[in-house]
């Protein structure tokens, strides 16, 4: 067992470590005032924290990717385990994933305004669409994977086709299924990101975008500073639920 | 009447590489109480024997009976012990492991899991119960998977290999604690293991399989020795010798 507080020491240290590398980078390598030092960026971060302008950004993208993400996921989990659990739903659905599956989130972005408007439906959308085919296929892998052993204990236990499938199955898929929406997670912000910057009225994206058009270089890395703090926090947490779930299933998590 | 009447039985895998028959006009009969040990060279079919008994696989020649009725697929009566770990659930605990059979049947928590502390006692993991499997130890996980066939109260225990992963000397302690723990509730035991001195210190009698493919009952052997059995005794070592004859003759045929 590893101590909380060794770990938290050493994300710390690991941050500072990164500050200090895009410091000395910024001083000793790139004089350039295209690329800021971490100083100013924290200044900058700092007013636009107290103006609330930065939280109304990441609230904007936060609450699409949540939105979309469990929109995603409320799909994809049940057709993931139906997919893995039939063969003729397999093999009737795996035209349809093996299909959107190449097809990313970022070349949907046209259509989706075309369709949606820029307004929230066509983000959550995109954010629904780049999650679902993750969690699918994930899922499915998780329900082949079961061990048959596990299954045929519970039957010489008693268990009726019902129990094998919520008190086995599912609990035994449950890590499949996280791990899916972990990497569901990651495609989020990058689906996010680049709908907000080709359409929207706000968001991290968005804020990029306009950063970019005024040359507020501090604002950029504002902006990209907090996607990867976001980005680590959200995958924090899955971690977590994971462990907390499953950790004995999957001791390399 | 038997228990259990396996007669005639065989089994044909049928796949893309053609046919391939694994278990060859196989009968024996249990007695109720009894405890039978299956023994044969790896290969030979004693996992399939057990699988058609189970209901796991269907038979593909002859019929297999459970007090007179053909059986058709697995059920509560039969409990399995099997070859591996990977049965046991890794998001339960110990306890919740062995009380899942009762959970399955609708049994309260609070009684199923006062019913399983007791079967937890009975195979010494006194003090385990809150561990996961992942935190149990080979001899600690084969405990768990006999506390939990045992506190589903079925007719007979089938056991694959139990103890063949395990060091010699959990072995030996497990063995012992197996013998008594029969001796106690007097299920019927059809147990498997390719471990001669294995299946003399457990059995009532040994049933010992012809080398596969195609692996048959070549011979029946009864072992009448009062337990706790001492394994250095000449009785023991009579026994062994004419079941070492037995399956040497598998492994080096003329
Ligand atoms: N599902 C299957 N499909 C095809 N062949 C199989 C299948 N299961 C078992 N066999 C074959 O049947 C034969 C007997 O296998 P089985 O698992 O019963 O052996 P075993 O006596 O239990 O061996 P071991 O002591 O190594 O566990 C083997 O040749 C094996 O390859
Ligand atoms: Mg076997």
């Amino acid at each position: 067992m590893r101590n909380r507080a060794e770990t938290l020491a050493g994300f710390m240290l690991g941050f500072a470590l990164l500050f200090l590398v895009w410091h000395l980078a910024a001083v000793y390598l790139v004089h350039s005032v295209l690329f800021p030092r971490p100083a100013p960026v924290f200044w900058r971060a700092l007013d636009l924290i107290e103006d609330g302008l930065l939280q109304e950004q990441v609230v904007a993208s936060l609450r699409r990717i949540l939105q979309g993400f469990l929109l995603g996921s409320a799909a994809g989990i049940p057709l993931g385990l139906a997919i893995g659990s039939f063969r003729p739903v397999r093999v009737l659905l795996e035209p349809w994933t093996e299909f959107f599956r190449f097809i990313p989130a970022v070349a949907m972005i046209t259509v989706a305004v075309i369709w949606f408007g820029i307004g929230e439906e066509s983000k959550v959308f995109l954010i629904a669409y780049t999650t679902i085919f993750v969690i699918i296929i994930s899922t499915a892998a998780g329900v082949g994977a079961v061990a048959k052993d596990k299954l045929r204990a519970a039957q010489c236990l008693g268990a009726n086709r019902w129990q094998l499938f919520m008190l086995v199955a599912l609990p035994a898929t449950l890590p499949f299924i996280l791990t899916g929406m972990r990497l569901a997670m990651a495609n989020s912000f990058v689906t996010i990101v680049a709908a907000e910057l080709v359409a929207s009225n706000d968001g991290l994206g968005k804020m990029l975008w306009d950063a970019r058009l005024f040359m507020q270089v501090e604002d950029i890395f504002v902006a990209l500073v907090t996607l990867g703090l976001l980005g680590f926090a959200t995958d924090r947490a899955f971690r977590l639920a994971i462990r907390a779930f499953a950790g004995r299933f999957n001791p390399t998590m | 009447m038997a228990l259990v009447r396996l007669e005639g039985v065989g089994k044909t895998f049928r796949g893309k590489g053609g046919s391939w028959e694994a278990v060859r006009d196989f009968s024996l009969a249990l007695e109720e109480g009894e405890f039978c040990c299956l023994l044969g060279t790896s290969g030979c079919g004693k996992t399939t024997v057990l699988n058609m008994l189970a209901g796991f696989e269907p038979v593909t020649a002859g019929r297999i009976l459970l007090d007179g009725q053909p059986v058709a697929g697995p059920g509560a009566d039969r409990g399995v012990v099997f070859q591996g770990h990977d049965s046991l659930y890794d998001w339960l605990n110990a306890l919740d492991n062995i009380a899942f059979g009762l959970r399955l049947a609708g049994m309260g928590k609070r009684a199923r899991r006062e019913k399983a502390g007791h079967f937890l006692r009975l195979v010494g993991l006194a003090g385990q119960e809150g561990k996961h499997p992942a935190e149990l130890s080979g001899g600690m996980k084969q405990r768990i998977q006999i506390a939990r066939a045992l506190a589903a109260d079925p007719r007979m225990l089938l056991m694959d290999e139990p103890f063949g992963a395990l060091d010699a000397m959990t072995r030996a302690a497990l063995q012992g604690e197996l013998s008594r723990i029969w001796a106690e509730t007097r299920k019927t035991v059809l147990f498997i293991t390719h471990d001669i001195e294995e299946a003399v210190a457990l059995a009532t009698r040994v049933g010992v399989m012809t080398r596969g493919p195609g692996g048959t009952l070549k011979a029946v052997v009864p072992v009448d020795l009062p337990f706790p059995r001492e394994r250095t005794s000449d009785a023991f070592m009579a026994v062994f010798r004419q079941v070492h004859a037995l399956i040497h003759a598998e492994i080096h045929p003329q």
